[in-house]
């Protein structure tokens, strides 16, 4: 406290810089999934789009559209297939952007 | 005023003093709890020059969470025309980014439908460490790390071939 006090007179910054240091209790925190897309074939991805309660997955031709925004991390996709889905380890997710948020996972064995 | 325009001018007026109103549209208060551990001391909001402020008068960031229920939105309205700008609006968590309920005759189901919103903080809840860095984008310290990540993971080794 003391230390700080004198360093933030002498050099007139009172603020310190985010992330002072690494954070320990950020891998503990449940993360949206990743997904594996050689495991991903259309079936498995219509089991995960039925398994999602938050609507945040959806499917188009080829495509697992999957909405960063909309996902609650809850796991549920990770407990119905969990060859095909993992955590991603991503949680500074904060954007200006709402489309950014959208993400297209291409599936095993179809054309995009 | 562009958005951009905005952020230089939130960043060259309000780099060290940023005050934020938290606004609740219906939400589960589980972001409300993160985003009071955001001025406990583990996290300490305060150090980077961010403040609570119990009027939208002195807020210039609204910090909005829920889906925005239709019965809240003359608040919601009433509280962001009492702000003075330049001014920020950050929707938080799943619910005020259009997640968890759908459009329907009591709610808006995402906060865009009423407010411009200028960063979207997604999680549910987002973890404080997340808001804080929702928090730096919003003033342009931080840079935005979403647009690169592909959600995808590398595929299995040999090793864990067999389960599934």
């Amino acid at each position: 406290m003391t230390l700080w006090f004198i360093r933030g007179i002498r050099r007139g910054v009172v603020t310190t810089r985010y992330p002072a240091k690494p954070d320990t209790s950020a891998r503990y925190l449940p993360t949206p999934p990743a997904f594996r897309p050689r495991q991903l074939t259309g079936q498995v991805a219509d089991r995960l789009v039925a398994a999602c309660p938050s609507s945040a997955l959806r499917r188009e031709d080829g495509v697992l559209i999957y909405d960063v925004g909309a996902c609650t991390a809850c796991g549920r996709c990770a407990a119905e297939a969990p060859h095909a889905v993992t955590a991603s380890g991503a949680f500074e997710l904060a954007t200006t952007d709402r489309s950014v948020l959208i993400k297209r996972i291409p599936l095993r064995g179809e054309a995009r | 005023m562009t958005a951009e325009e905005l952020r230089e001018t939130i960043a060259r007026q309000f780099g060290r003093s940023l005050h934020i109103r938290t606004l609740d549209t219906g939400s589960c208060a589980v972001c409300e709890q993160e985003i009071r551990l955001l001025a406990a001391p583990h996290y300490d909001l305060h150090r980077l020059g961010f403040f609570f402020t119990p009027a939208p008068r002195h807020a210039d960031l609204l910090l909005v969470t829920g889906p925005m229920i239709r019965a809240f939105e003359v608040a919601v309205r009433k509280t962001y025309a009492a702000m003075p700008g330049p001014k920020v609006v950050v929707a938080t968590g799943a619910c005020a980014l259009g997640g968890v309920y759908p459009e329907d005759p009591f709610t808006h189901g995402t906060v865009g439908a009423v407010l411009p919103v200028d960063v979207w903080i997604p999680g549910c809840p987002p973890s404080p460490l997340a808001l804080l860095h929702g928090l730096g984008v919003a003033v342009g310290k931080l840079a935005e790390r979403v647009r690169d990540l592909s959600f995808t993971a590398p595929d299995y080794t040999e090793r864990a071939g067999g389960d599934s």
